[in-house]
Order: C-alpha cells, then structure tokens, then sequence
C-alpha cells in the first residue's frame, strides 16, 4: 500500500470515526434539548401570559358563515333549576331535607318540588336516580373517605382554596339587568356614564379584544347574543315575578373570554386538581373588561363562575368562533382544547363579531372516544355521531349531567372531576410536538391525520381504567397522572397519611 | 441556559458538518457515488431520526416516558425499515455513472 493509499484510508478512517461520535453526541443532544422543551414553562399556554399571543391559532381559513347551531325542533330555554345541574341538585337537596325518607318507590310528588323540576324529572327520570343517589348514598360515602383518605389530599385542596378566597371580591348582580348592568362597579349605586361611541364597530372589537388580553384572557370571541341560550329563569337579581321571556334590549352581544386550568395540574384529575385556577382568573379578567366598558358608558353583565351565570356558555363561545362542540359538550378550542373556562360578558356596545370555525373536532369525536372510555360516571355518550342527540330544540353532543355531578361528590380533594378535559387529545400543552398534530389534524381533509393520532393516542399513551378512579372497593381514587410536585402531601406535610393505592 | 441555548445549537449545526463529513467518507468507502438525490434521501432519512429522538425528549420532559419510549421504537423501527431501502438505493450507480467508470469509455479510466 502506497504512503499516499495510506494517508486516504487513515483520513477516511478519522472522518467516518468523528461522523459516528458526531452521531451519538447529535443524539444525546436532541434528547436533552427534547426533554428541556417538553418542561419549557412557555409551552403551557395561558398560564400567566398576559398578551394576544396566546390566541395563536390561525382561525381565517377555517371560519364559516354562521350560525354554528340552527335549532331542528321547537326550542325551550334552558332552566335554572332543572338543566343547570347545580340549581336542580341544590334544590332536589333541600326537598330531600325536608323528606329524609323518600325513596324512588315513592311517588314524586311526596317530595314537594317546584312544578318545574318535578316535570323535568319526569321527561328524565335518569336524573332523579342520579341525583337521588348523590344525597343518599354518595356523598355520605364521600364523607368516610374523607375521614380517612382527606389528608392524603390537603395541598390540592389547600391550593385550590387561594383560588377560592379570591371569589368573596367577585360581585354578583343584585338588581334585575335593566338597573345592575347600568351601575359603576362597586360604585354604590352610581350609574355609569353616558356611552363613548367607538369609531367603527371593528376598531371596538379590536380595543375589546386587546384588553380582553390584557386583563387576562387566553382567547377572546365575540358573538350575537341569542336568547335561547338564556337560562328561562332564575337571573341573579332578579325579584320573584320577573318577566324572564324578555331579553334585556341591552344584551345585544355576548363576549366570550376563556382561559385554562393549569396544565400539569389538570392532568392529575380528578382527584388532585381544581378547576379554581380558572374560575377565579377568568372572573377578575371578566370583572376588569366589566369595568373597563362601564367606564366608557356601556352597560355590562359579566357570567363567570365566581359572579354566577344567566346563560350557557358553549353554544356562544362557538357561535364566537373560538371553536367546535365536543362529544363533551363543552367548546373544544385549537389552543387549549378542552381545558377551557369561561366567562362571558352581555352588552351593547357595537362590535364587529365572529365567525364559527370548523377544524375538525366534530369528525374527530365521531372516531374518538377517549373520554366516554375514561369517564367514571358514564355521563358521556358512545354514540358514533351525535344525530338524533336533540335536546331544547337543537342537535349537538351533550351529557348526563346528573351522572356526572353524582362522581363529583364522590371524588377526593377539591371537589370535581375534569377527566374528559385530562384524557382528550386536544387538551395538550403548546409544546411543538401537539402544535404540529394538531396544525396537520386541522388541515386534512381526508381524516387520516387524525386517523393516525388516535391510534398513536391509544396505542402510546397509558391510561388507568374508568373504574380505577372510583372509590374502594371498586377502585382507588386514581389520577390520570400523579399531580406534580408541590401538591405531594407527604414531602411538605408533617401528618400522618393515608393513601388510597397507587394511582391516588 | 445552555441547552437549547443559541450556542448549543450553534455546536449541534457543526456536529452536523462532522456527521456529514463521516457519511461522505463512508459512502466513499463502500464505492457507493454519491448523487444529488441520494444526499437528498440521506438528509430526509436523517430527519426523520432526528425528529424521532427529539420527540422522545419532548415526550420525557412532559412526564410522558412510558409513551416517548413506545414512539422511539416505532420510529426507530421506521428509522430501520426506511435505511435498508436506502441503503440499496445508495449502492445503485446511475447508468451516467456505469458508463464513465467502465474501461475504455472516453472519461473512464484507460483499457488493459
Ligand atoms: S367531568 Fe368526569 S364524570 Fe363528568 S363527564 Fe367528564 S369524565 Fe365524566
Ligand atoms: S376525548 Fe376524543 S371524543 Fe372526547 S372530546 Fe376529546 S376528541 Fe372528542
């Protein structure tokens, strides 16, 4: 072999050893570089980040002409006491007070309810059986498991609680719409001034929308407000004998802020986490744009979950364009999924509105079921499609919501479920990985982009079982995944501690 | 933060030129000619490794481990299928190619 034979070989030899090291170092490197963008804090959408960057979504190529839901029957609105399930089981809770000893052998009107709620059980007496079986028999259960399983979960329901202690500031409406709306918040009795007209209804969608933001919305949505999504009684301020068939002439547009519950807190539903995170921060955010447009004389009513609510919420954030009805029956949006809180605001300023947008929930679900699978309760269909599903008069996905309460009570730490928001493949982080998903999922037409992210979901992801997270014996308090680090009782807390099995 | 700092991608850019510079010699060393879309195929078959190996991370640093592991051995198991393809495609010499290295062809190396 020639010197010069000898020198190629030699430096071939040292260019293929330096490309194998360079391949093994590339590897290392995209792994750690892997694992620090999956922790990167920037990827939790909405979390704290108080700017229009956050409604990142290019919605213009999937917007349509509205509205998003035409009614395919005769419509009735929904009522307080009957459809809100927390105005029917109050209520039901109270008869049952006075009637410890009814049973559903026993007729229904031995329970005394109001008319309404009565004939309501009546056209779904799965709710009754639901709703009988929460006060008879969950929540006493719920209440040993307390006794012996509570301190397992005192830092969840410690840190939901700050959360909590915020909502006594939240004002509700004491006064009917036609003088509430009207008045300066916290302005004993002073009413607001005369209105500021705004330049064009775009530039007054744009000013709501920028400080919508601002003040703290992750997404901001804005639609015409449609009364048969008002609650048909029941309105917070609003004396015995208010004439509820009225809309107020001021609640000519809704606007629809969202937020998310904290990513890694959600995940370990149900028992670990809380829905308070958002609750409180789309309250203050909604309760600052209340101010803000009062003090440019236009009358507001804020619906968030600390104020309370005259109307539901869904239909309009989808009306609003901020996404599409899931098999849920809550909006799935392209940025948060269904880890999504909401508020809304009635007023009249005059605002440019939104249009719905399509990007795919509704062909996903139909394959999807995910959250029925994972859901302890049962409350959400297996249907393949939501045909047929009619309820007040229109055709979408929707739940047994008395099913659903009933797990609640059953649950550990601060009170609640939000599994179906934990398991769904929409609700992920903003981290590239789920952004890419979802940008292809959003552009295929032919569906086998989401084809094959179910597949990858249900092949590559562990979840426990839907009894899992039930009480013992049938379960063990599960969680989809362990709650992070700082709600872990047993490192911070000085107490004896019980835990209910692995998954707890 | 050095990870995925602009330094530290700056330096993965120059392990890249290194692992380039390695892939050439090799193919030099098995006598495959190396084309224009052959280093094409090459990079997308790089790629795909690549992107296979950082999701895995991504899966870890999001608690996923258990679901990052199952997607590394399908990529991988991709990655493997992908490169035997690619590996025969690497040793295909272009009709161009066959001619200009046969002997006695005006370009190729001189008769016995
Ligand atoms: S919150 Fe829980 S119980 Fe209710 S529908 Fe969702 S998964 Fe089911
Ligand atoms: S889990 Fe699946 S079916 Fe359920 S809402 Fe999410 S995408 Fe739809």
């Amino acid at each position: 072999m020639s010197d010069d034979e000898k020198t190629g070989l030699s430096r071939r030899n040292f260019l293929m050893v330096t490309g194998l090291a360079g391949l093994a170092a590339q590897t290392g490197g995209l792994v750690a570089a892997g694992i620090r963008t999956g922790r990167d804090p920037r990827t939790f959408t909405g979390w704290e980040s108080y700017n229009p960057g956050t409604q990142f979504f290019d919605r213009r190529r999937f917007e349509f002409d509205g509205p998003a839901y035409s009614p395919v029957g005769s419509v009735s609105r929904p009522g307080h006491r009957t459809d809100y399930v927390f105005g029917r089981v109050a209520t039901f809770e109270r008869a049952f007070a006075r009637n410890p000893d009814w049973t559903l052998d026993d007729p229904i009107e031995g329970l005394g309810l109001p008319p309404d709620l009565e004939a309501f059980y009546r056209e779904f007496p799965e709710r009754l059986e639901w709703d009988f079986r929460t006060f008879s028999e969950t929540i006493p259960n719920n209440r040993r498991d307390r006794r012996e399983y509570g301190d397992h979960y005192r830092l969840a329901e410690a840190y939901a609680a700050g959360f909590e202690a915020h909502r006594a500031l939240i004002p509700s409406p004491q006064s009917p719409p036609e003088v509430s709306d009207y008045l300066r918040p916290r302005g004993r009795g002073a009413r607001i001034p005369e209105p500021v007209p705004f330049r064009s209804p775009e530039l007054a969608a744009e000013f709501v929308k920028e400080l919508a933001h601002r003040y703290g919305a992750t997404l901001v949505g804005i639609a015409r407000m449609n009364p048969d999504f008002l609650y048909s009684d029941g309105w917070r301020g609003c004396p015995p004998g208010h004439d509820f068939s009225r809309l107020p002439e001021h609640w000519e547009y809704a606007i629809v802020v969202g937020v998310p519950m904290e990513w890694d807190v959600v995940l370990a539903s149900p028992h670990s986490s809380t829905s308070s995170d958002a609750y409180d921060r789309i309250s203050t955010t909604a309760f600052r744009l209340e101010g803000c447009l009062k003090s440019l004389g236009y009358p507001v009513r804020t619906h968030s979950p600390d104020a309370g609510y005259d109307l539901i919420v869904p239909p309009l954030a989808v009306e609003a364009g901020l996404g599409e009805l899931g098999r849920t029956g809550y909006c799935i949006t392209p940025e948060l999924g269904g880890n999504f809180r909401t508020a809304v605001l009635t007023t009249n300023l005059p605002m440019a509105v939104d249009r719905p947008i399509r990007f795919g929930v509704a062909e996903f679900c139909n394959k999807c079921k995910l959250c029925a699978e994972g859901c302890p309760s049962g409350a959400i269909s297996f249907a393949d499609s939501p045909d047929g599903m009619v309820i007040r008069g229109y055709e979408h996905w929707y739940i047994n919501n008395g099913a659903c309460y009933n797990y609640w009570r059953e649950t550990m730490g601060p009170m609640g479920c939000r599994l179906c928001i934990a398991t769904c493949p929409y609700s992920r982080k903003n981290s590239w990985l789920h952004s890419v998903a979802r940008d292809l999922d959003a552009r295929d037409p032919t569906g086998a982009v989401s084809s094959a992210l179910l597949v990858m979901q249900e092949r590559f992801f562990d979840a426990p079982d839907a009894e899992a997270y039930r009480r013992p014996p049938h379960g063990e308090f599960a969680n989809y995944r362990p709650p992070p680090r700082f709600l872990d009782t047993e490192r911070y807390l000085d107490i004896p501690v019980t835990r209910p099995g692995k998954g707890g | 933060m050095f990870i995925n700092g602009p330094l530290f991608w700056f330096l993965m850019g120059v392990v890249f030129l290194g692992v380039g510079a390695g892939f050439r010699a090799f193919a030099a060393d098995r006598g495959w000619v190396l084309t224009w879309w052959k280093g094409l195929l090459a990079l997308v078959w790089y790629a795909i490794f690549a992107l296979t190996v950082f999701a895995f991370g991504t899966l870890v640093g999001e608690n996923e481990a258990a679901a990052g592991l199952r997607f590394l051995a399908f990529g991988l198991f991709l990655c493997l299928v992908l490169g035997i393809v690619l590996w025969r495609l690497m040793g295909h010499t272009p009709a161009v190619d066959r001619r200009a290295s046969s002997p006695g062809t005006p370009g190729g190396p001189a008769g016995p």
